[in-house]
């Protein structure tokens, strides 16, 4: 479905994506980690059309290269954000109307709107202003908006950074979910290696713009290359 | 929303029964309605679309000299000529635009306002000059609008009023419809988060466009009219203090508060009127008052009046 094929992205001396190379099969949850400043949010950027790259990434058989975000989005990429971005002048429900209405090419679709705010249990939520909910919300809105746009795949960059055990739960059910139910393609950025072992079903490790390792999650982990340059002694000697 | 505007143009409407006989209450009355369309336009592409375009000024004298020429030296009838000079400003504001896609915040200030700055050297200059702009004497006999036999002259207010009144509802109207629509949406989503928003699929670079567009259309209409009402031009208007008046007309009302911004020229243009005893001193109280409402009412009058009304009245009001 996602065919990435050496991809680089210099930003003046800086190589933060270094002809790297991967590919995500339909209906696959893949994993992408790595330290920070590994380039894992700029791989996302470039995927939705926010830098010019060199190589090749092609989205269904099509090259998405020189694409601006909002056609990407209408073919079907949609995201999410590290830090939770909210429309602060619009309430939930418009808030994922935006996406159904810009984003899915379709006719837009009121019931769409109803649908997902139901799917993310957001209904006493509906007619809030999106700035006045708590982290979780935000980050169940930013999800909802972009399932707005009937996205074939959904790039979630951290979802659960800031959240405790019980969000980190939900997220995950909900996570599960969209792909399951909804069908959707999930690429997800994490730091939280049980998240990405008990979710995906293949699993990147890259540092410096650089793969280290990708494969079947508990291999890659178990991986000495991985366990020194990115999870520690420590991870391996508790797992 | 609509609500507040049927009641405010409601209530101009009926002001000519009991001042219609008052030329100069009758002028302040037309400029309220012709500031309230600049000031809305303001609004619409600052306070919604998230956009600090300092160009309204500019994009209103552009539409009263565009007009002023084109039935001058073209003889074009002075309502098509309006119509002329909002395309002409539309397609300046597109120009004006473009490069402004690639910047943020108080860069767009910048450019735009650089835009205001070099229209009075321009119209002076000898280009200016041969496009009929008269340059620094200015254009000084520009025909009245003729419509249905009733002529749209200063020496008649009344008329001119309520032309003024129509012009004023149809832009205003059209700014309602859009905020609502999903255009409206679409600006306000990419105020918010210019990043998510592409991510969902609105483009920046169409949106911004059409409001730069829109707004510099309705402005330059505006300002055909004020050029066929006024009969003659000059570039005062491109001095700071219609420009000052402007901000406090938008800070007053409410930014992206719309209908605030037609409550805020209109209360600016009376007030203003009111302090004329002071002055000298007008400006330093106008300018005092306005620092004690914005601190007061950081929402303008509009948002007061909406914090004023029960929520669900408010929500209905905002609905229509």
């Amino acid at each position: 479905m996602l065919k990435v094929s050496h991809l680089t992205k210099k930003f003046g001396e800086l190589v933060a994506v270094n002809d790297l190379s991967f590919h995500v099969a339909k209906g696959q949850i893949y994993g992408i980690a790595g330290p920070n400043g590994a380039g894992k949010s700029t791989i996302y950027n470039l995927i939705t059309g926010n830098y010019p790259f060199e190589g090749e990434i092609l989205f269904d058989g099509e090259s998405i290269a020189g694409m601006p975000p909002h056609k990407i989005a209408q073919m079907g990429i949609s995201r999410t954000f590290q830090v939770p971005e909210t429309f602060s002048s619009l309430t939930v429900e418009q808030s994922v109307a935006v996406g159904a209405h810009f984003g899915d090419t379709d006719l837009f679709d009121p019931q769409r709107v109803d649908e997902i705010i139901t799917f993310l249990e957001l209904e006493a939520d509906r007619d809030r202003m999106a700035g006045e909910l708590n982290l979780l919300g935000n980050k169940k809105v930013m999800i909802g908006a972009a399932l707005g746009t009937r996205p074939k795949m959904l790039l979630l960059d951290e979802p659960m950074a800031g959240s405790n055990a019980n969000e980190i739960r939900a997220l995950m059910a909900l996570i599960r979910r969209i792909n399951v139910e909804m069908g959707v393609t999930i690429i997800i950025i994490e730091h939280f290696m049980k998240v990405l072992t008990e979710l995906t079903d293949k699993l990147l490790i890259i540092e410096s713009g650089t793969r280290i390792a990708e494969g079947d999650p508990d291999k890659v982990t178990s991986d000495p290359e991985v366990i020194e340059c990115y999870l520690g002694q420590a991870y391996a000697e508790d797992n | 929303m609509s609500a507040t505007m049927a009641l405010v143009f409601g209530i101009m409407a009926v002001l000519p029964l009991f001042v219609g006989g008052t030329a100069h209450m009758m002028h302040i009355l037309i400029m309220c309605l012709i500031w309230a369309v600049v000031a809305s336009c303001w609004d619409l592409i600052m306070g919604f679309a998230g956009i600090f375009s300092f160009g309204q000024v500019a994009f209103f004298v552009i539409g009263a000299y565009a007009s002023a020429i084109f039935s001058i030296q073209l003889g074009i009838h002075p309502l098509a000529a309006m119509v002329l000079a909002g395309l002409v400003t539309a397609a300046a504001g597109v120009l004006v635009g473009l490069p402004c896609m690639r910047l943020k915040g108080a860069y767009i200030a910048l450019v735009t306002f650089a835009v205001h700055m070099i229209l009075e050297p321009f119209l002076k200059s000898g280009m200016g000059r041969a496009l009929g702009t008269g340059g620094t004497r200015g254009i000084l006999t520009i025909p009245p609008m003729e419509l249905f036999g009733i002529t749209f002259a200063a020496d008649n207010k009344i008329a001119v009023f309520y032309a003024a009144l129509a012009l004023a509802v149809i832009c205003s109207a059209i700014i309602m419809l859009v905020i609502r629509s999903s255009w409206g949406t679409a600006f306000l989503a990419l105020k918010d988060s210019q990043d998510f928003a592409a991510s969902l699929g609105v483009s920046a670079f169409k949106y911004k466009l059409a409001v730069f567009a829109l707004t510099s259309f309705l402005t330059g209409l505006v300002g055909g009219f004020y050029a066929h009402y006024i009969g003659m031009l000059s570039t005062r208007l491109l001095g700071i203090d219609l420009f000052v008046m402007l901000m406090i007309m938008l800070v007053l009302g409410g930014i992206g508060q719309f209908p605030g911004a037609i409550l805020g020229a209109i209360m600016t243009v009376i007030g203003n009127e009111m302090l004329a005893p002071l002055g000298a001193y007008r400006p330093l109280v106008l300018g005092a008052l306005v620092v004690v409402l914005v601190l007061l009412l950081p929402d303008g009058i509009m948002g007061l009046l909406r914090s004023l009304v029960p929520h669900k009245v408010a929500e209905q009001v905002r609905q229509g």
